[in-house]
Formats: C-alpha cells, sequence, structure tokens
C-alpha cells in the first residue's frame, strides 16, 4: 500500500484515572488500508480507537487525521433499550449531514427497506450491526472505526458484517481500523496489524508479525495452539 | 369564563408542553423519578419568597438553577450517579424547606396554589415554556443521541457533559414553572405520566414526543377547567386526569 497516510500516530500514550491504559503506540493508517488492533481483554484497544474518536485526550505523544478526514463508528455495544420508541428510519435521520440517502444506504448494507418502520428493539444483535453500519456510512466517512462486539452476535452473523465491511471496503474505497478477537479475520481482512498489549509489541502485516513469537508475547503460550492450528489449515488449503 | 382564567388556561398549555417534551427525554435516559426528586430542590427558594416576601416562583427557579449546576459539577467531580447526587441534594433540601416553611405554605408548596399565580408571572412562565421548547426543539437530535447512545453521540463531537447540563438545566426551568400549577409533590402530573402514556401508544420516537406533549397539556387543561367549575385543587385534578389517560392506555398497549 502506498497511498496517502489518513492518519499518523505517534508515541501515543493514554492515562485514565491515574492508570496507563496505553503506553507509546505509533502507526499510520494508509487509504483504503484495513488496520486490525489484536490483543487480550483489557489490554487498550477500545482505549486507542475511543483516543482516536475524541472520548479520551492524549496524556503523551499525538496523533493527527489528515485534513478534512471524516470516520465512521461502530461501538463495541449497542445496547437498544426494548422500551425505546425509535425506528430504523428515525434512527438514521439523526446522523447530521447525510450524504446518501436512506435508501441508497439501505442498499449499501443490503438492508430490506422494510426495517426502516419497525422499531429498533426488535433486531437481533447481528441486524443492529448492520442499521450501525449504515448509520456509520450514511455521512460517507473515509475512515471506518470497528470494535467489534464480544457479546450476543453469533458466528455467522459475525462472518457476514465482516463480509459487508470488505464489501463495503472495495467499493466505497474506505479505510478500515477494526479490533477483533479472531485471529482467521484478521488474516482474512487486515492489510496491517497492530498487536496491543498496553504498548505495541508488533505491527506490521499479519502474515510477517503475526508469529508464534509475537502472539505468545501477547496472549500468553495458550496462543501457540490458535496460531499453530491456523498455520495448518493454511497450508492444507494451499496444498 | 374570566380572562385571567383564559390567561392561566394558556400559559398552562405552553409549561405543559415543555414539562410533556423535557419529560420524554427522562423517559429515554430511564430517569423517571428524576423530574420528582429535583422538585424538592426548590423548597429553600420558596422558603426564602415566603419569608423574605417575594413570589416563591423567583425563589424556586433559583434554587432549581442552582441546585441543578450543583449536582452537574458534584456528579463531573465524583462520577456519582445523577440520580445519587440527586438524591442527596433532594432530601437536603426537603429538610431545610420544611424547616423554614410555615405549615401553611408548605401544603401550597407541596400540591400547588394557582390562585397566587399573578398575570405577571403567567406571562413570565409561558415565555419561560416558549424558550424551553425552541431549545429542545433546536438540540433534538443531539439530546436524543446523547439519550440513547452516548458513544455514537461522541463520535460526532457530541459532549455528554455538556448535553446533561443542557438536559439538568431544562428540566430544572420546566419544574420551576410547574410548580406553581401542580406543587413540588405532583410535577410527575406533567413530565413523566404523559411520556409514559405516549410510549405504551406509540412506537416512533417523533409520534412519541408529540403525543407526550399533547398528552401533558390536554391534562393540565383538564385538571384548571376541574379547578374552575368544581375548586377541586388543580394539581390533584391534573393527576387524575394524566393517570386516567395512562390507565387507558394500558388497555390500547402495542
Amino acid at each position: 500500500m502506498s497511498g496517502q497516510t489518513l492518519l499518523k500516530v505517534e508515541n501515543l500514550s493514554v492515562e485514565l484515572e491515574g492508570i496507563t491504559v496505553i503506553k507509546d503506540v505509533s502507526f499510520e493508517l494508509k487509504k483504503e488500508e484495513v488496520l486490525a488492533i489484536v490483543g487480550p481483554n483489557g489490554a487498550g484497544k477500545s482505549v486507542l480507537l475511543k483516543t482516536l474518536l475524541g472520548f479520551f485526550p492524549p496524556s503523551a505523544g499525538k496523533f493527527e487525521w489528515a485534513p478534512g478526514t471524516t470516520c465512521g463508528y461502530l461501538p463495541q455495544r449497542f445496547h437498544i433499550d426494548h422500551y425505546l420508541p425509535m425506528t430504523v428510519g428515525e434512527f438514521l435521520k439523526l446522523k447530521p449531514n447525510p450524504k446518501y440517502s436512506i435508501h441508497k444506504v439501505l442498499e449499501l448494507v443490503e438492508i430490506d427497506r422494510h426495517w426502516l418502520g419497525k422499531n429498533l428493539a426488535t433486531f437481533s444483535s447481528g441486524q443492529l450491526q448492520k442499521i450501525l453500519l449504515a448509520w456509520a456510512i450514511i455521512d460517507q466517512p473515509q475512515v471506518l472505526l470497528f470494535d467489534e462486539p464480544t457479546e450476543n452476535v453469533d458466528v455467522v452473523a459475525q462472518k457476514s458484517i465482516y463480509d459487508l465491511l470488505h464489501h463495503l471496503q472495495d467499493t466505497l474505497e474506505i479505510s478500515v481500523i477494526l479490533i477483533s478477537h479472531d485471529l482467521n479475520i484478521v488474516y482474512r481482512y487486515a492489510s496491517q496489524v497492530l498487536c496491543l498489549n498496553h504498548a505495541m509489541t508488533c505491527y506490521g502485516e499479519p502474515m510477517k508479525v503475526l508469529n508464534n513469537e509475537t502472539l505468545s508475547k501477547l496472549y500468553g503460550d495458550h496462543a501457540f495452539f490458535h496460531h499453530h492450528h491456523f498455520e495448518e489449515n493454511n497450508k492444507k488449503s494451499h496444498e | 369564563m374570566n380572562e385571567f382564567f383564559i390567561l392561566t388556561l394558556i400559559s398552562g398549555v405552553f409549561v405543559a408542553a415543555a414539562s410533556g417534551l423535557t419529560g420524554s427525554f427522562l423517559i429515554l435516559r430511564r430517569m423517571s423519578l428524576m423530574s420528582d426528586a429535583l422538585s424538592h430542590v426548590a423548597l429553600p427558594g420558596i422558603a426564602l419568597g415566603i419569608i423574605f416576601k417575594f413570589a416563591p416562583l423567583w425563589g424556586g427557579l433559583a434554587a432549581l438553577f442552582i441546585g441543578v449546576l450543583l449536582i452537574w459539577l458534584i456528579e463531573t467531580k465524583t462520577k456519582l450517579a445523577t440520580e445519587s447526587v440527586t438524591g442527596v441534594m433532594f432530601v437536603t433540601a426537603l429538610a431545610v424547606g420544611a424547616l423554614l416553611i410555615p405549615e401553611e405554605g408548605l401544603l401550597e408548596a407541596f400540591f400547588g396554589s394557582v390562585e397566587k399565580i399573578t398575570s405577571n408571572q403567567l406571562i413570565f412562565q409561558t415565555a419561560l415554556a416558549a424558550v424551553i421548547i425552541a431549545t429542545v426543539l433546536k438540540f433534538m437530535k443531539q439530546l436524543t443521541l446523547f439519550s440513547i447512545a452516548p458513544d455514537l453521540g461522541v463520535s460526532i463531537k457530541i459532549s455528554p457533559i455538556k448535553m446533561q447540563l443542557l438536559l439538568l438545566v431544562l428540566i430544572a426551568l420546566t419544574i420551576s414553572i410547574g410548580i406553581g400549577f401542580v406543587g413540588v409533590l405532583l410535577i410527575s402530573a406533567l413530565s413523566i405520566i404523559p411520556a409514559a402514556t405516549a410510549r405504551n401508544l406509540v412506537n416512533g420516537f417523533n409520534s412519541f414526543i408529540w403525543v407526550s406533549v399533547i398528552l401533558s397539556a390536554v391534562a393540565l387543561s383538564g385538571g384548571l377547567l376541574i379547578h374552575y367549575f368544581s375548586g377541586m385543587n388543580p394539581g390533584i385534578a391534573t393527576v387524575l386526569v394524566s393517570a386516567t389517560f395512562f390507565i387507558l392506555s394500558l388497555f390500547k398497549r402495542r
């Protein structure tokens, strides 16, 4: 990838209530690149994503978005209260400065038009992910920040959202920063990977930097099995 | 029907509309008892009005305004939940108010005393209600996102701290102009019961907001008319009208 740089992060550290959650992280995001952030629970992945969106200020270092860069965000948790009186159409209209019409965005994320008049609370977590994706891209952002949900989304729904993300990335030429807990997803979709356990333990192309040593350092020894298992599968599929 | 009562009715419709509107956001945030608890914060101000012979409206308005600023500051500094800080403020204000207000004045503060509202106060209440309605309409998208998905709000640069302050101030102002009609104890008749009833009746957000506004206005108008023709306390009459709508809405649940 040698596209235009959209984001430059230099020696970024973030402290929350006196505790260092992210320490000395540096990376870049280029146009049309998919950067995956991996790491164990509590490693600071969501905090990193939220810092880039302006939720938390850096305690040291800096990050800089290219002028005019806009971001769409899909949070890890999107809890819809069953009591909430809101249809999908009303929810999508809450986004300021939409660039696509509602019908166009529904088409892009492969949502049936009949969903528009339905209450948000009637949808499953997987379906809500699609609705959130529509929300995230309706103002035509250059970058999507996707924090993978860890609960209530089944494997099929998860795969379908990644296929959709991949398709959107191709057709709309957007860049993606995603947090994933599944290394198969990282190998399949990411062009760059950043290993995070408060500090950055690896950064580069997944096939080059994700090895037994980096994964063990990141997750502990049980990562060997997963990686080994993946490599075996990978070899078989190439044979 | 005399001119003063018609002015009271018009002012009541505006105040109730503002209450229905801000009450909708309390329902969305699952903070239904917030307006009830917050209304007690007006009591020390009402007490000062009685002691120093100025209209309780001004004292209540000032006390509520200072009260929500304190709640917001303490909440922001200590990370305690809004309800917890409001709980502390509410009992403290109730104790101070009960200590200072004479028994007869206390009953009026608790259940409203519409006949003591002057025409100047009615005009002020109407104007303030119009400002509250206009402000909510202007910040409708931001307040809604902050209420239902604060993370999405932050991602598009909506500050939750500012939105929380805005919502608290709007609620405080709404309560201060509603107390004269229904009293400190019955303020939920204007803010929460209409919004809860609206939720039972409709599915969409826009219809929820407008049904809540209309129900609140109809309840207070009904309460004032019952008071005019029968002499019943208008606050109590308003609660009964509002509660009747709520009970009927249970039979017509979506």
